[in-house]
């Protein structure tokens, strides 16, 4: 029992972390961009760095038995050999990996559900657990298969080191984006990172499913994913049965539009707090705290002794803007960690920087992302994108400013060729095709989900109240993919499910979500109806 | 040889046209994976825990961040008196917010009944919620207060289970084989007895011995004929249970239970020793018996063994030496064969090598005893 | 040829056969008879080889049954009592399945069954299942049986038994006609009448001994008595167990 305990006490802060990670590396990339091409790339994962050194073994055969982390079950798992550029079939050949989640009782043999990692960069089998949970309902029935996206995990990783460096002390105010671009780049030399890109990646997978023998397969992208699944439905959309977007990335559209949704996600926070009684009674000034935090970072970063908050060492903590917005920018992804930042804010603006302390070193394992193949993504499908209009307007805000900056020094040194004007255009399909947005998502909005919709037929759009980016994973919408999966069908799914309140309470000290109650309060407790919330309820 | 063929013609012929015979023996084959199936539809229902599960909360209003987590986990306060309310209340401390907000364990008290099976998977899930969020915000206490929450789990546990969705449903499918193995004996068991201690008792084995064949002859037909029946028992069990078992929702327990093909064949071929061994133990065991109903009430008795060695090779309680022993042998090596392990060849040989030796003994037993005036005129 | 010598055979505490000895020819209808518990049964089931006698031997053409039991058992055709048929089985299996049994090929046994089948009038029951029928019927599906292969020597116990009036008749009828065809029958009965209507020898037996051996006049005329009902009672000693 005390085993089982503490088995299910990991792996739930486990998932935490994971889910996070899945749901998050992109942006954090983009937006904080500057702490990404140093900090993401210095601390690549341990695990992926195994894997980069695996790839001169002896090649494994083509189908084996292997584990993944936090998943028990066996699983199936091979690669194709795939050329790096298709238009040079003799030249590089790089390994496509894939895991089979074996159905539990696998109801048909011809289909499998693909389900595609965001980023541009995470590795999907690396976050085989945490699909593994949310699909679990269609595994009753169905193979889930991952794919490590070339350039990703175990699929020629493009990742860069940038060598051991204190991130807690690092002040990402001075750095060079140009010469950090370029010492990443430097590390690539084997590979031809123009050939990273979402299109060559679909082919890639097509290439897995024609390996596997799959007839049609059920698609679930997340974030970046979306992408991915999108170009498969135009490409290939012969192979599919049913497609779930979650937290969708239009093709009209550029990444950098973040910019905007990010600020979004702030401006709910606040409004989500003023309007909550209890946030409010606490954190009456909650904005202008932030904007009075923000307004000293501006004039310079805060150096301040603290412990780490790994080794419990006495460290240097450099606080700088990019790492404060990026500490709560990442935190708005998960709705428990989001009931965190008012009094975080709170605490900042008392000088009190141990919770935020807390929240950024969450967001130093870099989320897995494999940065040199984000690079090749975002520079040969977004960049180009940018209008003059939108350069204006990222100046306004210190975030989109920034992401652009860094973005543009890592493109000049990519030079990956801009895609085909069509690459923009919407998805026209009548593939029964389910759109999954969360109304607080700081990342993806609902409006983006709209987008998407423009010339899909025979598709439904779910918006999630109470939910942020990656809705499956936080609400009842896993239920809804697994009956998409079984009826192959669109038109039943009810989405009131997705309107149950799962709010998370902010906390109102280091310790508590709930506020002590006065004293006739206790007394009428039992009368009152049970959903009705004494904290983060509207009213 | 052409008197064998006509003798196990005639018996087949007759058992076929014996009500009794054919329905004690087919019933049970058609009926157990069906009436198995029908349990474990019922059970699974039970066992499993609802999507929706309703308990009796009391003090919500003392945690409501606890509470709307537990319902998005589909365990929610249910209407008192509700037919589906679980008989699970949770109680939550009127001082919940206080030791919360003190940095203490806030109190959450579970009542219910643990030895009801029913119950047990739901009141598992809910321990599970409550310590998955308690773990939560533990961790998002230690942010609060600058620590990384990962240091609190200082270990990392990687379980590399060797179970595949087949071997985990091990335990229903030792049952299931189980079955199988005794559809083998009681499918001829009604022939077996109906053509030793019935022929008797209708005057025609006198009659039967009194024809120019030898007692050799006369055994080997009926063996033939009983295992036959014994072995048409196994072919229709494997063949309803295939369709039977697809249709428990077995996935809801994490496992399936599939009857492939292969496990058919290779439980049709270490049925034929078996089915040889259960007719000559039947035969033999109703000629010593006088009558008809002496017969049935000694058998009964006697298939008790290998009932029990097979039933202890599936629940796997036994000592290693059954899996020598004839029955618990083979029923071993089929567990083996269904979980995908490999099968130990030599113990299935040893085991078959005592079955058909078993059965050789028997028979040979047999045959002398019916030359035996006492066993021929039951004196 | 049946042949009998010596024969003694003790089951339990009872001397069943006590060296009985005799023979019945071909072309001839042998009578055993005999009180209830004289021992005629014994002495049937020890020619067919089911009881092994203590001592002595039976022979069937020559052939010691003892010796080559399947031998000796080709010569003969049963009629047993009971008659031991099987209820689910019809008249013309059954008599096909025995046909097989002493031997003959499976289209031999075919043939032979329908022989019989016409012989013994049976075509209106021939593929009815066996429940259910009447003493007669049985009676001439079991007499079909012993007589399906043709053997040199048949042996009845207790033929009669339970036969109507017509039935007996037809019984009779048809030894008679096996005994013009050269055959031996031995038969077992404690049914004066048909013994002396019948036999063209008579073994009278008690206490598992042979009392007098001869046809019924000569038994009549060693006794002194005019009918063989009296002279049987005063061969054995007692009038227990006899009918008329």
């Amino acid at each position: 029992m005390i085993d089982s305990m503490i088995h299910r006490k990991s792996h739930n802060a486990g998932a935490c972390v994971a889910i996070k990670c899945s749901n998050t590396g992109w942006h954090k990339r983009i937006s904080t961009s500057k702490i990404i091409s140093l900090s993401t790339l210095m601390l690549a994962m341990a695990s992926a760095t195994v894997w980069a050194s695996d790839k001169p073994t002896p090649p494994t055969p083509p189908t084996n038995t292997c584990y993944v982390d936090g998943v028990s079950d066996r699983l199936n798992c091979g690669f194709v050999t795939v050329p790096e550029n298709p238009n040079k079939p003799d030249g590089k050949q790089i390994q496509v990996h894939y895991v089979v989640l074996p159905a539990v009782k696998n109801a048909n043999h011809e289909e499998a559900l693909l389900a595609i990692a965001g980023g541009p960069g995470q590795s999907a089998i690396d976050n085989a657990a945490s699909f593994n949970t949310m699909l679990n309902k269609v595994r009753q029935q169905r193979d889930i298969l991952l794919i490590d996206q070339r350039g990703t995990g175990r699929s020629n990783l493009l990742n860069c080191d940038a060598g051991p460096q204190s991130l807690l002390a690092f002040n990402d105010d001075n750095v060079d984006s140009l010469a950090e671009a370029q010492k990443c780049r430097d590390q690539l030399t084997g590979s031809d990172v123009t050939q990273y890109g979402s299109l060559n990646a679909v082919k890639d997978f097509e290439a897995v499913r024609a390996h596997l023998g799959y007839k049609k397969l059920h698609l679930y992208g997340i974030s970046y994913g979306t992408r991915m699944a999108q170009l498969y439905m135009r490409l290939y959309p012969e192979h599919l049965a049913t497609v779930t977007l979650d937290g969708i990335v239009p093709m009209q559209q550029s990444v950098l539009e973040i910019g905007s949704a990010i600020e979004r996600g702030f401006d709910l926070l606040f409004k989500d707090c003023q309007e909550t009684a209890a946030c409010h009674a606490e954190f009456p000034e909650l904005k202008a705290e932030f904007d009075q935090v923000v307004a000293r970072l501006t004039e310079g970063p805060i150096t301040e002794q603290v412990h780490d908050p790994v080794t419990g060492e006495k460290t240097l903590l450099t606080l700088t803007r990019a790492k404060f917005y990026g500490a709560i920018r990442m935190a708005l992804y998960q709705t428990n960690v989001r009931a965190l930042v008012p009094h975080a804010i709170h605490q900042a603006a008392k000088g009190n920087y141990q919770p935020l302390l807390g929240l950024y070193a969450l967001t130093t394992d870099g989320a897995g992302m494999a940065m040199g193949m984000h690079a090749s993504v975002v520079c040969g499908e977004d960049i180009h994108r940018i209008t003059p209009a939108m350069r204006e307007q990222a100046k306004t805000s210190y975030v989109g400013k920034t992401m652009l900056d860094s973005l543009e020094a890592s493109c000049s040194v990519w030079k990956v060729p801009p895609v085909d004007a069509n690459f923009s255009e919407p998805i026209k399909s009548a593939i029964p095709t389910l759109l999954l947005s969360g109304e607080i998502d700081p990342a993806t909005p609902p409006s983006w989900g709209e987008l998407a919709m423009e010339k899909l037929t025979n598709a439904k759009h779910l918006v999630a109240p109470y939910a942020t980016h990656g809705v499956a994973y936080q609400s009842c919408a896993n239920n809804l993919i697994a009956e998409l999966v079984r009826t192959g069908s669109v038109k039943d799914l009810d989405g009131e499910c997705l309107k149950k309140d799962v709010r998370r309470s902010f906390y109102l000290n280091a310790s508590s979500v709930e506020p002590l109650a006065t004293e006739d309060a206790t007394q009428s407790s039992k009368d009152k109806p049970k959903d009705k919330p004494s904290t983060g309820a509207k009213e | 040889m052409n008197k064998i063929i006509a003798m196990v013609r005639k018996e087949l012929i007759d058992a076929a046209r014996d009500k009794r015979s054919v329905m004690a023996g087919l019933y049970y084959a058609i009926g157990t994976p069906l009436i198995m199936c029908g349990l474990f539809m019922v059970l699974i229902g039970q066992l499993t825990s609802p999507d929706d599960l309703k308990i009796s909360i009391t003090n919500p209003d003392k945690a409501p961040d606890l509470v709307r987590f537990l319902s998005n986990k589909g365990i929610t306060q249910g209407e008192a008196g509700a037919k589906d309310l679980k008989a699970i209340e949770l109680i939550i401390s009127p001082d919940y917010a206080k030791q919360m907000n003190q940095g203490k364990g806030a109190e959450i008290t579970i009542v219910a009944d643990n030895s009801e099976e029913k119950l047990q998977n739901s009141i598992r899930r809910l321990e599970k919620q409550l310590q998955a969020y308690s773990a939560e915000m533990g961790s998002l206490r230690l942010i609060a207060r600058g620590i990384d929450p990962r240091v609190v789990q200082p270990l990392k546990v990687n379980v590399h289970d060797q179970a595949t969705t087949d071997s985990k449903g091990g335990m229903i499918l030792g049952i299931a084989i189980f079955t199988m193995i005794y559809s083998v004996f009681i499918s001829g068991m009604n022939l077996a007895i109906d053509t030793s201690a019935g022929e008797r008792e209708r005057n025609s084995l006198a009659l039967l011995l009194s024809h120019p064949l030898t007692t050799r002859q006369l055994v080997l037909s009926k063996i033939i004929a009983v295992g036959l029946f014994a072995l048409l028992g196994l072919v229709l069990i494997l063949l309803v249970s295939k369709v039977a078992y697809t249709f428990v929702p077995w996935q809801e327990l994490g496992f399936s239970v599939s009857i492939t093909s292969e496990f058919m064949a290779l439980m049709l071929l270490v049925g034929i020793p078996v089915a040889l061994m259960a007719a000559c133990l039947q035969l033999f065991v109703s000629f010593m018996a006088k009558t008809f109903k002496e017969a049935q009430s000694y058998l009964t008795m006697v298939l008790f063994v290998p009932l029990a060695l097979s039933m202890a090779a599936s629940y796997n309680i036994a000592p290693d030496v059954l899996q020598w022993l004839p029955v618990s042998g083979q029923q071993q090596a089929l567990m083996d064969f269904i979980k995908g392990k490999d099968m130990n060849m030599l113990q299935l040989l040893v085991s078959t090598l005592g079955t058909l030796a078993i059965a050789v003994i028997l028979a040979l037993g047999m045959e002398k005893s019916l030359k035996s005036e006492k066993v021929i005129f039951g004196l | 040829m049946i042949k009998v010598s010596h024969l003694s055979k003790r089951i339990g505490e009872v001397q069943a056969l006590n060296d009985l000895s005799f023979v019945a020819e071909n072309g001839q209808i042998t009578g055993l008879l005999g009180p209830n518990g004289a021992g005629k049964t014994t002495c049937l089931r020890t020619i067919f080889g089911l009881l092994k006698p203590d001592t002595g031997t039976a022979e069937i053409e020559g052939i010691d049954v003892a010796i080559d039991p399947i031998g000796a058992k080709q010569q003969l055709g049963l009629f047993p009592d009971p008659f031991g048929l099987y209820e689910r089985l019809t008249p013309r299996e059954y008599i096909r399945y025995f046909a097989e049994l002493s031997g003959l090929s499976a289209s031999d046994a075919k043939e032979a069954t329908s022989k019989v089948i016409a012989k013994l009038r049976l075509e209106d029951i021939s593929d009815r299942r066996c429940k259910g029928f009447s003493q007669g019927q049985r009676m001439k599906t079991a007499l079909a049986q012993a007589i399906v292969h043709s053997p040199s020597n048949i042996i009845l116990d207790e033929p009669t038994r339970g036969l109507d009036v017509m039935s007996t008749r037809l019984l009779r009828d048809i030894l008679i006609d096996l005994k013009n065809q050269g055959h031996c029958v031995l038969f077992s009965s404690h049914v004066m009448q048909e013994v002396a209507a019948l036999c063209d020898q008579v073994i009278v037996m008690a206490q598992g001994r042979v009392v007098a051996i001869g046809s019924p006049e000569q038994l009549c005329a060693q006794t002194g008595k005019a009918s063989l009902e009296d002279a049987f009672i005063q061969l054995i000693g007692t009038d227990e167990g006899i009918a008329a």
